[in-house]
């Protein structure tokens, strides 16, 4: 048994403590927001945040959760920073086909919550392991500083 | 005499003298335990616990459960099976300075494998390095750390080979050229450098202290690797444990030594290290290491574990050149970094920050730090460069995982972000090549 807090609210799974966090969100818990793509934290799709830290769920074991809060997509909108970073996206019809979507969301306000005005060499390190096979690349940029101008 | 003529003769005694000397150091090198001190006292008069054959836990285990835990002791699996083939069934290559060597098969095969041998036949090969033919085997086969096994535990093994699946596989031929290929020089090298001598505890020192030193000398022949070669290609006992190489990685210093070596890692650091292949803020086991981990530390018992670890922890300091003080903590701000490799720092974000994080701490897991970890402070990088190209693990099982990039990088991308690396988070920058990581694909 493994409890943790996912998006503010406290819950328990019965899993081993090796199962990836993302199993557990996806299988477990319906959470199907947060999305497989690689499997070996490649591409950023599986992005979710663990005390505000941008952590890809498909190679973290749900037993090194801890004490850390878990936030995903379903909750990002609730922080003021998720949901400036959402209304950009809406702005700007940042999504394409959307499957790197959710990761994309979160390493954004992940990296705005830490760093509200970052230039493009702070956007580069923060975003270059979100892959978007879309190429949405640009618009996520722009998506990013209009969400930190709008703060 | 003229003083020219006796001026001559002193400098011909002193080249004498420098070469006896020097010849003298080549050929006789400390024993195994010279470093302990004390009496080297026979098995059967060395009072306290055993030393040899199977652990506590195993003391009521049947012979072939006892056969298979030396086995794994001993890490036979390792060398004898080959990447992707049956188990000990043999074909694994090992390059070396003077051609490739391929490891035998030691399945019951009776054609093939070692099925029609006899025990004392196995018995010669293991302690001696004579063939069945009474050909002199290379020390490829660790022999010389071999020696030290008892006969019992060694026929124990024997015992638990002739229970796994024979396969049918020829042996592969060396391709050593003159004078390499001469076997008969082995006998030779033997005579110096294999004491042919079973296991002798240290009368002053505990039963666990013997049986770790049983288990690290003999059964895991750690010094293969771990102590440097001399120009014969013994191991150079006088600096015991001071870092060696295995197939293009490093082996790391694991004397006292607090900088260069594991001086400063707790009990606890080095029985995880063993048990689990991590230990935490050291790094993971990687490379030979790992399968060293795989197959046989991480299936010995929590005592026998213990006892290495008390033994490892009496191995005198030697402070070596390739593994300076580590580095402290890195930045975590990305942009703080080194600013003369671009192109290391790109494929550093897209490819590695993700898990290793910029603070080098690891972002998903604490296996993922790249701080404090020997290899990133080690200025060739051999070992970041092979990490990256091999990997670790599979994500299917639990454990340390790292995918290969030996596809997805170009010999100039992979050197270039495995500078930047040591450069971010070591204590000095290396200078790999392109050339260096195309020789790297090649072990």
């Amino acid at each position: 048994m493994v409890s943790m807090r996912v998006n503010d609210e406290m819950t328990e799974v019965a899993v081993d403590a090796d199962t990836p966090l993302l199993w557990v969100l996806r299988d477990l818990l319906g959470m199907t927001g947060t999305k497989f793509g690689c499997g070996i934290a490649q591409c950023g799709a599986c992005t979710v945040h663990l005390d505000g830290v941008a952590v890809r769920s498909c190679r973290l074991p749900v037993g090194e959760v801890g004490d850390r809060a878990v936030r995903t997509i379903e909750g990002v909108g609730s922080t003021p920073v998720g949901a400036r970073v959402q209304q950009a996206w809406l702005d700007l019809d940042v999504i394409q086909c959307g499957y790197c979507q959710s990761g994309q969301i979160m390493a954004a306000a992940a990296l705005l919550a830490a760093n509200p005005e970052p230039d493009d060499a702070d956007i580069d390190a923060a975003m270059a392991g979100n892959i978007c096979r879309c190429g949405t690349y640009v618009r996520i940029r722009d998506g990013i500083k209009r969400a930190a101008q709008h703060g | 005499m003229t003083p020219r003529r006796r001026n001559w003769m002193l400098l011909g005694a002193a080249v004498l003298i420098f070469a006896v000397v020097f010849a003298w150091r080549l050929l006789f090198l400390p024993s195994a335990l010279a470093f302990a001190g004390g009496h080297q006292v026979d098995l059967s008069q060395y009072q306290g616990a055993s030393i040899t054959g199977v652990p506590a836990e195993l003391a009521n285990a049947d012979p072939v459960t006892n056969g298979k835990y030396l086995a794994e002791a001993t890490d036979c699996a390792a060398c004898h099976t080959a990447k992707g083939g049956k188990p000990f069934a043999g074909g694994r290559p090992f390059k070396l300075p003077f051609g490739t060597i391929y490891t035998p098969n030691i399945t019951p095969d009776r054609e093939t494998g070692i099925g029609a041998w006899t025990n004392a036949e196995f018995l010669r090969a293991v302690h001696k390095g004579i063939g069945r033919a009474g050909e002199r085997l290379y020390p490829a086969f660790p022999y010389a750390s071999y020696t030290l096994l008892t006969d019992a535990d060694v026929l124990a093994i024997r015992g638990y080979l002739s229970t796994v699946p024979a396969v049918r596989q020829e042996n592969m031929p060396n391709s050593f050229g003159f004078p390499f290929n001469q076997r008969w020089l082995m006998a030779i090298w033997g005579t110096f450098f294999n004491p042919n001598t079973r296991f002798r505890p240290v009368a002053e020192r505990s039963a666990q202290w013997n049986r770790g030193a049983y288990l690290v000398e003999a059964a895991g022949h750690c010094g293969e690797c771990h102590t440097p070669r001399t120009l014969m290609q013994a191991m150079n006992t006088r600096r015991k444990f001071a870092g060696g190489q295995a197939e293009g990685w490093n082996a790391y210093n694991i004397t006292g030594d607090r900088l260069s070596g594991i001086g400063a890692w707790s009990p606890t650091d080095l029985a995880s290290y063993l048990a689990k292949g991590h230990a935490l803020g050291r790094g993971v086991a990687s490379g030979p290491m790992a399968e060293a981990v795989a197959l046989s530390t991480s299936r010995m018992t929590p005592t026998d574990i213990a006892a290495m670890v008390t033994y490892l922890r009496t191995i005198p300091p030697v402070s070596s050149k390739a593994s300076p003080a580590m580095a402290g903590p890195a930045p975590a701000v990305a942009s703080a970094g080194p600013s003369d490799n671009p192109g290391g720092k790109r494929l550093f974000e897209g490819a590695c920050a993700s898990c290793h994080a910029w603070s080098g701490r690891g972002a998903v897991t604490p296996d993922q730090q790249l701080t404090g970890n020997r290899a990133v402070n080690d200025a060739s990088a051999a070992n970041v460069a092979m990490m990256i190209l091999n990997g670790i693990g599979s994500p299917e099982h639990s454990g340390a995982f790292m995918p290969s990039f030996r596809a997805a990088y170009s010999d100039e991308e992979i050197a270039s972000v495995a500078n930047y690396v040591t450069a971010r988070f070591g204590a000095k920058p290396s200078r790999v090549s392109a050339a260096d990581v195309r020789k790297m694909r090649e072990e």
